[in-house]
Protein backbone atom coordinates (compact mmCIF):
# COMPACT_ATOMS: atom_id res chain seq x y z
CA UNK A 1 0.00 0.00 0.00
CA UNK A 2 1.23 3.42 -0.95
CA UNK A 3 1.47 6.27 1.57
CA UNK A 4 -0.22 9.65 1.10
CA UNK A 5 3.10 11.17 0.06
CA UNK A 6 3.23 8.81 -2.92
CA UNK A 7 -0.46 9.07 -3.70
CA UNK A 8 -0.26 12.84 -4.22
CA UNK A 9 2.46 12.32 -6.85
CA UNK A 10 0.16 9.94 -8.69
CA UNK A 11 -2.77 12.34 -8.38
CA UNK A 12 -0.58 14.96 -10.02
CA UNK A 13 0.71 12.65 -12.74
CA UNK A 14 -2.82 11.56 -13.58
CA UNK A 15 -3.65 15.08 -14.66
CA UNK A 16 -1.33 14.81 -17.66
CA UNK A 17 -0.98 11.11 -18.33
CA UNK A 18 -2.93 7.90 -18.19
CA UNK A 19 -1.70 5.53 -15.50
CA UNK A 20 -2.09 1.75 -15.64
CA UNK A 21 -5.52 0.50 -14.57
CA UNK A 22 -4.35 -1.09 -11.30
CA UNK A 23 -2.66 2.11 -10.17
CA UNK A 24 -5.70 4.19 -11.14
CA UNK A 25 -7.84 1.91 -8.99
CA UNK A 26 -5.45 2.15 -6.07
CA UNK A 27 -5.54 5.95 -6.23
CA UNK A 28 -9.30 5.93 -6.51
CA UNK A 29 -9.73 3.70 -3.48
CA UNK A 30 -7.20 5.70 -1.48
CA UNK A 31 -9.08 8.91 -2.26
CA UNK A 32 -12.33 7.36 -1.12
CA UNK A 33 -10.85 6.49 2.24
CA UNK A 34 -8.45 9.37 2.88
CA UNK A 35 -10.02 12.74 3.63
CA UNK A 36 -6.78 14.71 3.24
CA UNK A 37 -5.77 13.21 -0.09
CA UNK A 38 -9.32 13.65 -1.31
CA UNK A 39 -9.15 17.34 -0.44
CA UNK A 40 -5.73 17.60 -1.99
CA UNK A 41 -6.97 16.12 -5.27
CA UNK A 42 -9.94 18.48 -5.28
CA UNK A 43 -7.69 21.47 -4.66
CA UNK A 44 -5.36 20.45 -7.47
CA UNK A 45 -8.17 20.31 -9.98
CA UNK A 46 -9.34 23.72 -8.81
CA UNK A 47 -5.81 25.05 -9.32
CA UNK A 48 -5.75 23.50 -12.76
CA UNK A 49 -8.96 25.19 -13.84
CA UNK A 50 -7.61 28.51 -12.56
CA UNK A 51 -4.44 28.00 -14.56
CA UNK A 52 -6.47 27.32 -17.67
CA UNK A 53 -8.46 30.46 -16.97
CA UNK A 54 -5.25 32.43 -16.78
CA UNK A 55 -4.36 31.19 -20.21
CA UNK A 56 -7.76 32.09 -21.61
CA UNK A 57 -7.43 35.64 -20.27
CA UNK A 58 -4.24 35.96 -22.26
CA UNK A 59 -6.18 35.47 -25.47
CA UNK A 60 -7.03 39.18 -25.42
CA UNK A 61 -3.41 40.27 -24.98
CA UNK A 62 -1.75 41.97 -27.92
CA UNK A 63 1.62 43.43 -28.83
CA UNK A 64 2.27 46.79 -27.21
CA UNK A 65 2.47 49.72 -29.64
CA UNK A 66 6.14 50.59 -28.95
CA UNK A 67 7.13 46.97 -29.52
CA UNK A 68 5.13 46.87 -32.71
CA UNK A 69 6.87 50.02 -33.95
CA UNK A 70 10.26 48.58 -33.11
CA UNK A 71 9.55 45.33 -34.90
CA UNK A 72 8.14 47.18 -37.90
CA UNK A 73 11.30 49.24 -38.23
CA UNK A 74 13.68 46.31 -38.03
CA UNK A 75 11.48 44.42 -40.43
CA UNK A 76 11.45 47.26 -42.97
CA UNK A 77 15.19 47.45 -42.75
CA UNK A 78 15.48 43.75 -43.44
CA UNK A 79 13.09 43.96 -46.40
CA UNK A 80 15.08 46.80 -47.95
CA UNK A 81 18.30 44.89 -47.45
CA UNK A 82 16.93 41.77 -49.05
CA UNK A 83 15.53 43.68 -52.04
CA UNK A 84 18.95 45.27 -52.58
CA UNK A 85 20.58 41.87 -52.88
CA UNK B 1 1.36 43.91 -52.46
CA UNK B 2 0.04 40.37 -52.55
CA UNK B 3 -2.26 39.01 -49.94
CA UNK B 4 0.45 37.16 -48.03
CA UNK B 5 3.35 39.50 -48.60
CA UNK B 6 5.72 39.86 -45.63
CA UNK B 7 4.73 43.50 -45.14
CA UNK B 8 1.38 42.35 -43.79
CA UNK B 9 2.74 39.76 -41.35
CA UNK B 10 3.15 42.01 -38.35
CA UNK B 11 -0.42 43.28 -38.57
CA UNK B 12 -1.89 39.93 -39.48
CA UNK B 13 0.00 37.56 -37.21
CA UNK B 14 1.94 39.75 -34.75
CA UNK B 15 -0.55 39.35 -31.91
CA UNK B 16 -1.05 35.66 -32.51
CA UNK B 17 2.70 35.02 -32.38
CA UNK B 18 3.08 37.27 -29.37
CA UNK B 19 0.43 35.42 -27.35
CA UNK B 20 1.89 32.08 -28.31
CA UNK B 21 5.33 33.18 -27.14
CA UNK B 22 4.10 34.96 -24.02
CA UNK B 23 2.29 31.89 -22.79
CA UNK B 24 5.49 29.91 -22.97
CA UNK B 25 8.19 32.31 -21.91
CA UNK B 26 6.02 34.51 -19.64
CA UNK B 27 8.12 37.60 -20.17
CA UNK B 28 6.74 40.41 -22.30
CA UNK B 29 10.11 41.64 -23.54
CA UNK B 30 11.30 38.14 -24.37
CA UNK B 31 8.05 37.42 -26.20
CA UNK B 32 8.41 40.64 -28.21
CA UNK B 33 11.98 39.75 -29.12
CA UNK B 34 10.88 36.29 -30.20
CA UNK B 35 8.19 37.74 -32.47
CA UNK B 36 10.77 39.98 -34.08
CA UNK B 37 13.23 37.13 -34.56
CA UNK B 38 10.50 34.96 -36.00
CA UNK B 39 9.37 37.53 -38.55
CA UNK B 40 12.95 38.18 -39.64
CA UNK B 41 13.68 34.48 -39.94
CA UNK B 42 10.45 34.09 -41.90
CA UNK B 43 11.50 36.83 -44.26
CA UNK B 44 14.80 35.09 -44.88
CA UNK B 45 13.23 31.79 -45.75
CA UNK B 46 10.13 33.20 -47.43
CA UNK B 47 11.31 31.93 -50.83
CA UNK B 48 11.20 28.40 -49.38
CA UNK B 49 7.58 28.72 -48.25
CA UNK B 50 5.68 26.15 -50.25
CA UNK B 51 2.15 27.12 -49.39
CA UNK B 52 1.39 23.63 -48.09
CA UNK B 53 0.37 25.14 -44.77
CA UNK B 54 -1.03 28.56 -44.02
CA UNK B 55 1.37 31.42 -43.42
CA UNK B 56 0.36 31.61 -39.76
CA UNK B 57 1.04 27.90 -39.18
CA UNK B 58 4.35 28.30 -40.93
CA UNK B 59 5.33 31.29 -38.80
CA UNK B 60 4.26 29.54 -35.58
CA UNK B 61 6.51 26.66 -36.61
CA UNK B 62 9.45 29.06 -36.84
CA UNK B 63 8.50 30.58 -33.49
CA UNK B 64 8.47 27.12 -31.88
CA UNK B 65 12.09 26.65 -32.81
CA UNK B 66 12.97 30.08 -31.46
CA UNK B 67 11.31 29.18 -28.15
CA UNK B 68 13.23 25.90 -27.94
CA UNK B 69 16.45 27.84 -28.52
CA UNK B 70 15.48 30.29 -25.82
CA UNK B 71 14.94 27.56 -23.23
CA UNK B 72 18.18 25.85 -24.21
CA UNK B 73 20.13 29.03 -23.64
CA UNK B 74 18.58 29.66 -20.28
CA UNK B 75 18.46 26.16 -18.92
CA UNK B 76 22.01 26.31 -17.63
CA UNK B 77 21.30 29.40 -15.62
CA UNK B 78 18.97 27.51 -13.34
CA UNK B 79 20.51 25.96 -10.31
CA UNK B 80 19.12 22.46 -10.18
CA UNK B 81 20.23 21.45 -6.68
CA UNK B 82 18.83 24.58 -5.11
CA UNK B 83 15.49 23.95 -6.73
CA UNK B 84 15.28 20.36 -5.54
CA UNK B 85 16.09 21.34 -1.97
CA UNK B 86 13.34 23.89 -1.81
CA UNK B 87 10.96 21.30 -3.25
CA UNK B 88 11.79 18.80 -0.54
CA UNK B 89 11.31 21.41 2.16
CA UNK B 90 7.79 21.90 0.99
CA UNK B 91 7.12 18.18 1.35
CA UNK B 92 8.84 17.66 4.68
CA UNK B 93 6.61 20.33 6.11
CA UNK B 94 3.47 18.45 5.20
CA UNK B 95 4.30 14.78 5.71
CA UNK B 96 5.68 12.81 8.62
CA UNK B 97 8.49 10.26 8.31
CA UNK B 98 6.03 7.53 7.28
CA UNK B 99 4.63 9.66 4.47
CA UNK B 100 1.30 10.53 6.06
CA UNK B 101 -0.15 14.02 6.35
CA UNK B 102 1.15 15.87 9.42
CA UNK B 103 -1.86 18.14 9.71
CA UNK B 104 -5.34 17.96 8.29
CA UNK B 105 -5.90 19.93 5.11
CA UNK B 106 -8.50 22.64 5.43
CA UNK B 107 -11.38 22.55 3.01
CA UNK B 108 -11.09 25.37 0.49
CA UNK B 109 -13.97 27.76 0.11
CA UNK B 110 -13.69 28.50 -3.57
CA UNK B 111 -14.01 32.20 -4.50
CA UNK B 112 -17.57 32.65 -5.74
CA UNK B 113 -18.23 36.33 -6.29
CA UNK B 114 -16.69 38.39 -9.08
CA UNK B 115 -14.77 40.62 -6.66
CA UNK B 116 -13.63 37.64 -4.65
CA UNK B 117 -12.36 36.03 -7.78
CA UNK B 118 -10.48 39.11 -8.92
CA UNK B 119 -8.64 39.27 -5.63
CA UNK B 120 -7.98 35.58 -5.68
CA UNK B 121 -6.45 35.89 -9.15
CA UNK B 122 -3.95 38.37 -7.80
CA UNK B 123 -2.86 35.98 -5.06
CA UNK B 124 -2.76 33.15 -7.58
CA UNK B 125 -0.44 35.09 -9.88
CA UNK B 126 1.72 36.08 -6.93
CA UNK B 127 2.06 32.45 -5.89
CA UNK B 128 3.03 31.44 -9.42
CA UNK B 129 5.66 34.18 -9.53
CA UNK B 130 7.16 32.79 -6.32
CA UNK B 131 7.76 29.38 -7.85
CA UNK B 132 11.31 28.60 -8.93
CA UNK B 133 11.66 29.43 -12.62
CA UNK B 134 11.87 25.91 -13.95
CA UNK B 135 8.91 24.77 -11.88
CA UNK B 136 6.78 27.55 -13.32
CA UNK B 137 8.01 26.74 -16.82
CA UNK B 138 7.10 23.12 -16.27
CA UNK B 139 3.63 23.95 -15.05
CA UNK B 140 2.89 26.15 -18.05
CA UNK B 141 4.46 24.05 -20.75
CA UNK B 142 3.43 20.57 -19.75
CA UNK B 143 0.29 21.19 -17.83
CA UNK B 144 -1.46 24.08 -19.51
CA UNK B 145 -0.03 23.96 -23.00
CA UNK B 146 0.03 20.18 -23.13
CA UNK B 147 3.41 20.19 -24.79
CA UNK B 148 4.37 16.51 -25.25
CA UNK B 149 6.45 15.00 -22.44
CA UNK B 150 9.46 14.30 -24.62
CA UNK B 151 9.57 17.92 -25.67
CA UNK B 152 9.10 19.15 -22.07
CA UNK B 153 12.01 17.01 -20.88
CA UNK B 154 14.13 18.34 -23.70
CA UNK B 155 13.19 21.98 -23.24
CA UNK B 156 13.62 22.04 -19.49
CA UNK B 157 16.49 19.62 -19.22
CA UNK B 158 14.88 16.71 -17.36
CA UNK B 159 16.76 13.48 -17.65
CA UNK B 160 13.76 11.19 -17.36
CA UNK B 161 9.98 11.24 -17.45
CA UNK B 162 9.99 10.24 -13.81
CA UNK B 163 12.09 13.22 -12.79
CA UNK B 164 9.62 15.43 -14.63
CA UNK B 165 6.57 13.89 -12.94
CA UNK B 166 8.09 14.21 -9.48
CA UNK B 167 9.04 17.84 -10.07
CA UNK B 168 5.61 18.64 -11.46
CA UNK B 169 4.04 17.15 -8.36
CA UNK B 170 6.37 19.19 -6.08
CA UNK B 171 5.44 22.27 -8.06
CA UNK B 172 1.80 21.66 -7.28
CA UNK B 173 2.59 21.06 -3.62
CA UNK B 174 4.34 24.41 -3.46
CA UNK B 175 1.65 26.28 -5.35
CA UNK B 176 -1.07 24.73 -3.21
CA UNK B 177 0.77 25.60 -0.04
CA UNK B 178 1.19 29.22 -1.10
CA UNK B 179 -2.51 29.56 -1.96
CA UNK B 180 -3.48 27.88 1.26
CA UNK B 181 -1.40 30.28 3.34
CA UNK B 182 -2.12 33.48 1.48
CA UNK B 183 -5.74 33.03 0.56
CA UNK B 184 -7.65 30.13 2.03
CA UNK B 185 -6.37 30.36 5.58
CA UNK B 186 -7.01 34.10 5.58
CA UNK B 187 -10.68 33.23 5.72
Amino acid sequence: MRQCKQIIDLVSQQMESKLPWSIRMEVKIHLLMCKNCHRYAKQLSFMQSELNQLEKNLSSVSLATPAKKRIKQSFKLAINESSND
Amino acid sequence: MTQHSPETWLNEYGDLLYRYALLRVRSETTAEDLVQETLLAGLQSWSKFTGKSSVSTWLVGILKHKIIDFFRKHRHEINQSQMDESADDALAYQFDAEGNWQVDLVEWNMPDTQLDHQQFSKVFKLCISRLPQRMADLLFLCSIENVPMVECCELLGFESDNQLWVTLSRTRVKLRQCLNTHWFEQG
